[in-house]
């Protein structure tokens, strides 16, 4: 697993979803459009976000079944649950198509424009 | 929750002990070991995952862990019943004793627990699928929820 022992994760939202990453993987936050653009560190690359919830300290993380990733082919770094609500950790090194800055891009058309 | 007549018969010591708790998927009734069942629970809040196949329904809270919950209709390709909304979600445990993992699977409904003779289970493929056997008049599809948690 990836997640760094740094302690803070960033908590986002992207298609109803809530996401996290390890503060420490994050080099760089801003708006983009209607969106939220997290730069990785270490030529990571770029995620995509529809709202930032804030870095919470603590957040014990479970290792990804097996049989998640049976049925779900992205990569992950493990689960964990904040609110009440399960949340999917990226993995800086492998981030998931679903927040990929790319993807979002090809299809977000006007809203896209750069406000930095 | 009812104990099924196969489940009350005598083997000379009493009654039988219930081994599996039938649940409704569709138009199929499955049966699960009893010993994997930790709760029986109305349909929880799920999280659907992009790109997840439809097996998956998605990821839910139980008990402050993450749990994936799988649709057990479609794990078993059962045909959708009359009502499918599966109101149910039963958490169980799957994958070896050593190293099982939580799991909500979204049922129809929980219906009974049943008494299923090991010498009764047919034609199953060895992994997930253990066979079907007649309880209660019915064929139902006998699980396996030891292979569901196993990689690969």
């Amino acid at each position: 697993m990836s997640v760094p022992q740094a302690r803070g994760f960033l908590l986002l939202r992207r298609g109803g979803n809530l996401w996290g990453i390890a503060n420490a993987a994050v080099d760089g936050l801003g708006r983009q459009g209607v969106d939220y653009r997290i730069t990785i560190g270490g030529g990571g690359g770029d995620l995509r976000a529809d709202e930032i919830l804030g870095v919470v300290e603590e957040l014990r993380v479970w290792p990804l079944a097996p049989v998640v990733s049976r049925f779900w082919p992205e990569p992950a770094a493990g689960l964990a649950v904040h609110g009440h609500e399960p949340v999917v950790m990226v993995d800086p090194g492998r981030l998931p198509a679903a927040l990929s800055a790319e993807v979002a891009t090809e299809g977000s058309g006007e809203g896209d424009r750069d406000d930095e | 929750m009812n104990v099924s007549s196969e489940a009350g018969k005598s083997n000379g010591k009493g009654r039988l002990e219930g081994t599996h708790l039938l649940v409704r998927a569709g138009e199929y009734a499955c049966a699960l070991p009893l010993s994997s069942v930790r709760r029986v629970v109305r349909a929880l809040t799920v999280h659907p995952l992009p790109g997840a196949s439809a097996e998956l329904e998605g990821l839910a809270e139980f008990g402050g862990e993450p749990m994936p919950v799988l649709n057990l209709g479609r794990l078993v390709h059962a045909p959708a019943g009359p009502n499918p909304t599966y109101p149910v979600t039963v958490v169980v445990w799957v994958g070896p004793v050593e190293a099982r993992e939580m799991l909500g699977l979204s049922c129809d409904s929980a219906l009974e627990v049943v008494h299923v003779p090991a010498g009764s289970v047919v034609a199953g493929d060895g992994g997930f699928l253990l066979g079907e056997a007649p309880v209660a008049g019915e064929v139902v599809r006998v699980l396996n929820l030891e292979a569901l948690g196993r990689s690969g």
